[in-house]
């Protein structure tokens, strides 16, 4: 029995090597090896990062005296690195999971499918942490003073710190199932929690290299803190360095909150598994009704749908979180911003007001609201069909959608650009007018590639949001549009002015899309209607 | 009220539906009997505007659905066998959603959610989101939606699976209030008992083509639906 529901598990776990989720269709068996390989190398280039890390922090912390702490602070990484990695597979394989009731109502006990289940974290949660862990017992090995019972013990440490791994995800994995069936507005936490998890990383990233320093620098009150506060690391990396007395406290410690963590899941987990965690429940209170046309309420609809899917928001919308981001920045770097350019511009600095626009325009094209927006109808498409309205006030209301979410922020952003780098006033007029026809363009220039491309057979949204071919060809088409016009300038810049190119420009943006309207308004109508 | 003529509708090389002609009049309630793939979903998507067919017509109330599609919806509304609804709005978003594309008025629409939401017994989930609903509420939501703007043609697919005995009772009393005004409703269905207690007239399709219709007193005689639907099945 615990055999088959091992291999179910296994089978669960690693299916997305076998089988495309996409169509449901088994990988030939040259499919799954390129799939492996690519996965491989994708930790393998993460691997390279932490090794590089794991240099730079183990050489002088060894020759220091401070061997463990290189390993305590590595292993923090890894758990760190693990716990992210299987907290949200914890949350749907433990708590959420679909097979609950069918193993529930076989002669298995609970407690086989809970240790099961479990099985399943903690082999996600070692996978994620031994990216951190197999470069630094490299380096370790290379470069720190290990014996045999200390190289021993180092390759048994990732495999018991798994179990905290473990024990923090079923932890943090039940406040993640139990937050989320407590809120109502969902994708904008979401939203807001993967902002923050951005913004925090590219701290990380920016002050990498301060944070080392000042870890070998401070290395001696560090070591004094964690010997005192975080004691089991202590004797972690004690046991890393052949303390057999360290490993078995270290040991004990892991296995003792992990029998604490265990042995409330066992006690609850029928409760838990079989639990109805439903949205929180609102009573319906009568309310004033406003009434609206169609027009509008087309366009409600598309503002509910981009509202209610953080997937939708952060990948099709993040750039009005960077325009605006962008145009506070601005403001408040005036100087270096003016500097920058004043070099990009060379000695007259007349291609200014051209890398101004090709900046704003770079940065507009990352919306693209509109490229998924077909797509994402998905099953419903049956409402707009049968519904007495006509397909271009359907395309019409995705169309204003994009417009409004990226017009707004992007001539905020224009106005800041224009307020700190000062162009003349009719090159001001006809970089914002440049900008606004390139955003009328994009709109329209998704809503044609979707209309060329639909996905309605999804079961999941993020299939038509982030693997259609219409998101990418709309996102990369117009980075190199952009980059194309600004190579058609170099090659001629000799017979035409700036002023006259980007006039240029425009009449070529505002033919492009009086052409798309043209085909949305038939063509485009009839594809749709036929969907 | 809906008149098909000679509806063929072709997949590839396999006609789904081959010369149809049916006729529902107002007041009528009509039985679309057969069994699965036999065409039937097919020939109700073609009479709401989803589907687009091969050759013959569709007229709503004496309109053209192939020249005039929006003027025919304008008169219809469709309860699918499973209702895929906006899952990121509430109930009541997704009701006056449908009420301002029909141009319902605020104090209509509000008396029509009230009524058939108490009567349907969905008024306290309409705050709801849909993603929350069961398939019954879904099909109850579905079923308040189309009443919201007092279609005079209701189709319906497979309108009773899902819903409980409460709320299947109830819409059959809805059907029959609808025609009684002058309404008329046309629906498949594989229950045939409900078929033979509840409809006017039944067609009965097999392979894409009519094999028979008329008032139910026509179809079945002395025998019952069931016995006559499996003779034609058999012998055909």
């Amino acid at each position: 029995m615990k055999k088959a529901l091992l291999k179910k598990q296994l089978l669960e776990s690693f299916s997305w090597l076998y089988f495309n989720k996409k169509n449901g269709k088994k990988r030939n068996s040259m499919g799954s090896v390129l799939y492996m390989l690519l996965y491989t190398v994708l930790f393998g280039v993460l691997g390279c990062m932490f090794y590089v890390l794991s240099l730079s922090l183990c050489e002088p912390l060894c020759a220091l005296g401070l061997g463990w702490l290189y390993f305590a602070l590595v292993s923090l990484l890894g758990i760190v690195l693990g716990v992210f990695g299987s907290v949200f597979n914890t949350y749907a394989s433990l708590y959420q999971a679909k097979d609950n009731d069918l193993l529930l109502s076989m002669p298995i006990p609970a407690s086989n499918i809970l240790l099961m289940r479990l099985f399943g974290v903690y082999m996600m949660g070692l996978i994620y942490e031994l990216i951190v862990m197999i470069p630094a017992l490299i380096v370790w090995f290379m470069y720190g003073s290990v014996g045999l019972s200390g190289m021993i013990f180092s390759i048994l440490i990732p495999f018991i710190l798994s179990f905290f791994v473990m024990t923090l995800s079923c932890v943090l994995g039940w406040v993640v199932a139990l937050v989320s069936s407590k809120i109502r507005n969902k994708s904008f936490i979401t939203v807001v929690l993967s902002l923050a998890f951005i913004v925090g990383y590219y701290y990380v990233y920016a002050r990498a290299y301060e944070m080392l320093t000042n870890i070998i620098v401070n290395a001696k009150s560090i070591a004094g803190n964690v010997k005192s506060a975080l004691f089991p690391f202590y004797h972690m990396g004690r046991a890393a360095e052949g303390s057999g007395l360290s490993m078995l406290i270290f040991t004990g410690m892991i296995l003792a909150l992990f029998a604490i963590v265990y042995a409330v899941l066992s006690h609850s987990f029928v409760k838990l598994a079989t639990a109805n965690r439903g949205a929180a429940k609102v009573k319906y209170k009568k309310q004033k009704i406003k009434a609206g046309n169609a027009d509008s309420a087309l366009l409600k609809k598309e503002f509910k749908r981009f509202t209610g899917s953080a997937n939708y928001m952060m990948n099709c919308g993040l750039s009005i979180i960077f325009m605006l981001a962008a145009a506070v920045a601005l403001l408040l770097n005036r100087e270096v911003c003016v500097e920058t350019f004043t070099i990009l511009g060379g000695e007259d600095g007349k291609i200014v007001p051209l890398l101004i626009t090709a900046a704003l325009c770079t940065i507009v094209s990352m919306n693209d609201i509109t490229a998924p927006s077909i797509s994402l109808e998905g099953k419903n498409i049956w409402l707009l069909q049968v519904l007495p309205i006509s397909p271009w006030q359907v395309l019409k209301a995705k169309l204003k959608l994009h417009l409004i979410l990226t017009f707004v922020p992007a001539m905020i952003l224009t106005v800041c650009a224009l307020i700190v780098l000062r162009p003349s006033i009719e090159f001001a007029v006809l970089i914002s007018f440049t900008v606004a026809a390139y955003i009328l363009t994009m709109a329209l220039f998704g809503l044609v590639l979707n209309l060329k491309a639909p996905n309605l057979n999804w079961t999941n949204e993020v299939v038509p949001i982030k693997q259609s071919l219409s998101v990418t060809v709309a996102l990369f088409g117009g980075w190199i549009l952009v980059f194309a016009f600004g190579g058609i300038y170099f090659a001629i810049s000799s017979i035409v002015s700036p002023f006259v190119y980007l006039s240029i420009v425009s009449i070529i943006l505002i033919v492009g899309s009086a052409f798309m309207i043209v085909w949305l308004k038939n063509k485009g109508t009839k594809i749709f209607a036929a969907l | 009220m809906l008149k098909i003529e000679n509806l063929t509708k072709i997949y590839g090389d396999k006609k789904a539906v081959d010369g149809l002609t049916l006729h529902i009049r107002p007041g009528e309630i009509y039985g679309f009997i057969g069994h699965n793939g036999a065409g039937k979903t097919t020939t109700i998507k073609s009479c709401c505007g989803i589907l687009q067919f091969d050759s013959g017509n569709i007229y709503v109330d004496g309109i053209s659905i192939k020249e005039n599609a929006l003027a025919c919806k304008k008169q219809v509304a469709y309860i699918p066998d499973n209702p895929d609804l906006y899952e990121f709005m509430s109930g009541i978003q997704f009701l006056n959603f449908v009420a301002d594309i029909f141009e319902v008025n605020v104090d209509d629409r509000q008396m029509r959610i009230q009524k058939y939401a108490d009567m349907l017994e969905l008024t306290e989930d309409l705050g709801q989101l849909i993603s929350a609903y069961s398939h019954g509420m879904k099909q109850k939501l579905a079923i308040i939606a189309a009443l919201i703007h007092e279609p005079k043609l209701i189709i319906m697919d497979e309108p009773f699976v899902g819903l409980d005995p409460k709320a299947s009772h109830l819409l059959k009393k809805i059907m029959r209030e609808i025609c009684e005004h002058g309404g008329a409703i046309f629906f498949s269905t594989h229950v045939l008992e409900v078929a033979e207690k509840l409809c006017d007239k039944v067609a009965i399709i097999k392979g894409g083509k009519l094999l028979i219709s008329g008032t139910m007193e026509e179809i079945k005689g002395d025998t019952s639906l069931e016995s006559v639907f499996l003779e034609l099945e058999d012998v055909r």
